[in-house]
């Protein structure tokens, strides 16, 4: 089987490719491994920042449903509960579908399979009741199940406080938002919400252990300066759940496969596959976009899929190169925007670096 | 003027370790090298399967059961666990056709002193419970073992530094000269002096053979693996099909009733349990240069395979794929001799039986160099047979 363009996970970056690759002409092939696309959309249900056009003040999820729906007007393919278990020579793509492999023999290929939670080791951490951030997220806002009644957040970066407030809205009991940082780490907007609900921020704190009998029933934590905990400054909280929130790294298996160059870029989560401005990596005909090409947010992995779409309906002959220079500095001027303000410089500073590592092996 | 070493063994597989050992045991000093690390290639990519039973009747299969036949004292000589186990190996036949084929082939192994004895259809299945109920019968041979190829490396690498042999990792050699008493090899940490070379370097030995001006015909054959999860005993030894030595040897007017798939990959099926119950399931050839990348066509025919054999497999996952590269000669027996240029040895070209030759080819390089007698005669394994 063959298809111009595949793109592998439907999440924010994945979807606005899809939309903006089919717009130019391209025929695409979306897949994503879950039951529904629209990646971690579904489970934010906070407004968005940025500008008009990145839907700021839109929830996520309502960003999500516009995507969908636009995707299903184009009439794109999209294959769901469709795993890609590899990208083999000659750009062929292995998907488990229906308990068959097929596979699919790709122009271009774009990966954006998004992020994964960083684990945080400390005694007990394997008990239930441990769990990511994101799942309880998944719990309380797909699922519609409280993850616990008692919960403690570690890490107090966006998705560890908006997570706890949502639980908090859901009617969970958020005990105390440690961080090991000695500074709050998200967006003041989110976490005075928290500030103002009455939760404790233990800042400069980390988690010395979790204990229970069969699941968590209470942790145990303790001031942390330079990477030690300070002996005797214990304090136990009673809890039923603890979520670890201590940042993601990105999914980049399948571009490892494909013999993709990587670097090891801190600020946008640790080993990631490098690429250039047209967000295309090493390996020709192969791009990247979203948390897979560094840790960031979903409006920045929105235009990145665009901007990864332009260049593969251009590498591909459906946009010619003037109109496709054009709408790819739209799209960087866009993306700089995005990466303005104290959080956003950091990760400019470090996208500039991806850049100029190259992608030259 | 730095120091002359009696021999400067390249590469630190399974069998340039070996010969290391079996070099420095009989008290030589010995540097052993390599571009990277103990068993970094072939060694580390390889079933550990000690097999006689896909030998030929003959001299091929006396070699190799004098290998096996050092594997009992090995853990204790080198204290070091190589995990060995000898339960045996099965031989599966689809057909009645390929029955009589192994029929044959058992009363020849059994004339050269291997023991072998044939399975009928219900021995079979008491044999080995989860087989597709159709298989026409089987093939044991009693003295089949295996090990772990990578600890057999370290071990015998291990053993020979404590012995006194010098080992010069990550070191790549870039060319070699030979002078009037000795060569001088130079690598990228420096130049080594040594009276005698072995060319170990399995796949790579023709460069090194390139340096020395010898033309040495090893190709690279690559072979696919897949690693299944842990799970429940499928089988509680090595099982292959007796197909396998068709392929293997491509040989015979005997056509296996096979998919298209199976056949232009070159499939033919091999289990191996491992000590964790996990399984490997091989096997696949093909000539692609080095490249070492996983296959999913390949994979998906030795998956296919496996199933054809035991159903069961279908319901198993496979937690990892990857694929090594055979050094393959002509007519698939390796070298392990002299050469022309006096003081040039070649132990390489195993082809997929390095591991389970290189307790024998240690030795026997380390008689040949001694001036010693072997314990047969190699002259099937000269070097010299490649000339015309």
């Amino acid at each position: 089987m063959k298809r111009e363009v595949v793109i592998i996970g439907a999440g924010p970056a994945g979807l606005a490719a899809a939309i903006e690759a089919t717009k130019n002409g391209c025929q695409v092939l979306l897949v994503d491994e879950n039951r529904t696309a629209g990646g971690q959309f579904f489970k934010q249900l906070h407004k968005f920042f940025g500008s008009q056009a990145h839907s700021a003040g839109i929830r996520g999820f309502e960003i999500g449903k516009q995507l969908l729906k636009e995707t299903e007007e184009l009439g794109v393919e999209v294959w769901l509960e469709s795993s890609v278990i590899g990208i083999f020579a000659g750009k062929r793509v292995a998907v488990l579908r229906n308990g068959i492999t097929e596979t699919v023999e790709a122009q271009s290929i774009l990966i954006c399979t998004g992020g994964a939670e960083n684990p945080l080791r400390f005694p007990g951490w394997t008990y239930p009741g441990v769990m990511g951030a994101g799942a309880a997220q998944t719990m309380v806002n797909v699922n519609r199940v409280l993850p616990g009644k008692r919960i403690l957040m570690i890490g107090s970066g966006n998705v560890g406080v908006i997570v706890a407030y949502q639980l908090l809205q859901a009617g969970a009991d958020v005990v105390g938002i440690v961080e090991g940082m000695p500074r709050i780490g998200a967006y003041g907007v989110h976490a005075a919400k928290l500030k103002r609900a009455g939760v404790p921020f233990f800042i400069g704190h980390t988690i010395a252990e979790a204990r229970g009998s069969d699941r968590v029933e209470e942790a145990v934590i303790a001031r942390f300066e330079n990477g030690q905990i300070l002996k005797g400054t214990e304090r136990k909280i009673d809890v039923d759940t603890i979520c670890v929130a201590v940042g993601l790294r990105p999914l980049s298996e399948l571009a490892q496969m494909a013999g993709v160059k990587h670097g090891f870029i801190p600020e946008l989560g640790g080993f990631m596959p490098i690429h250039n401005t047209d967000m295309e990596t090493s390996v020709e005909g192969i791009y990247v976009a979203g948390d897979t090409a560094g840790v960031e947010e979903a409006s920045t992995a929105m235009d990145e899929g665009r901007l990864a779409a332009v260049s593969v309906s251009c590498a591909l002959g459906h946009l010619n190169r003037a109109d496709a220079e054009q709408k790819k500095e739209e799209i960087r001027d866009r993306l700089a925007s995005l990466r303005q303000g104290p959080f956003g410089e950091r990760r400019m500073n470090a996208k500039n670096r991806v850049i100029e590592m190259g992608v030259t092996m | 003027m730095s120091q002359i070493y009696d021999i400067a063994v390249i590469g630190a597989g399974s069998i340039g370790t070996s010969c290391a050992y079996y070099n420095a045991k009989k008290g030589a000093d010995v540097i052993l090298i390599d571009a990277g690390d103990i068993a970094d290639s072939t060694s580390s990519r390889s079933d550990g399967n000690i097999l006689v039973c896909d030998k030929q009747p003959g001299f091929d299969a006396l070699f190799a059961k004098a290998s096996q036949d050092m594997f009992p004292g090995l853990e204790k000589e080198l204290d070091y666990n190589i995990e060995w186990t000898q339960k045996g190996s099965l031989y599966l036949t689809e057909t009645e056709e390929e029955f009589e084929i192994a029929s044959r082939f058992c009363s020849d192994m059994k004339q050269c002193g291997i023991e072998m004895r044939m399975l009928d259809h219900k021995e079979v299945l008491e044999d080995e419970p989860y087989l597709a109920k159709d298989i026409y019968g089987g093939l044991e041979t009693i003295s089949d073992g295996s090990v772990y190829p990578i600890g057999l490396a370290y071990a015998f690498a291990l053993a020979a530094e404590r012995l006194g042999a010098v080992l010069s990792l990550h070191n790549p050699v870039v060319d070699l000269k030979k002078e009037e008493n000795y060569f001088s090899i130079s690598c990228e940490n420096g130049t080594i002096l040594a009276k005698n070379v072995v060319n170990a370097c399995g796949v790579r030995a023709p460069l090194i053979g390139k340096m020395a001006g010898l033309d040495i015909p090893i190709r690279a054959r690559q072979g696919q693996i897949l690693v299944s999860e842990q799970t429940f005993r499928v089988a509680r030894r090595k099982v292959h099909e007796f197909g396998y030595m068709l392929t293997k040897f491509q040989s015979g007017d005997y056509e296996r009733p096979v998919s298209e798939r199976v056949k232009r990959n070159e499939v033919a099926f091999v289990f191996e349990p491992t000590a964790s119950n996990n399984f490997l399931i091989g096997s696949s050839r093909s000539f692609v240069g080095e490249d070492i990348r996983s296959e999913i066509d390949v994979m998906q025919a030795l998956a296919e395979r496996a199933i054809r054999f035991f159903p069961v497999i279908a319901g198993i996952k496979v937690i990892r794929a990857y694929s090594g590269l055979r050094p393959f000669t002509p007519d698939h027996m390796p070298i392990v001799s002299g050469t022309a240029i006096p003081g040039f040895y070649i132990a390489a070209g195993h082809e997929g039986d390095g591991i389970g030759l290189s307790p024998i080819t240690g030795k026997c390089m380390a008689d040949i160099i001694a001036g010693e007698e072997t314990f047969m005669d190699l002259s099937p394994l000269s070097f010299e047979r490649f000339s015309n």
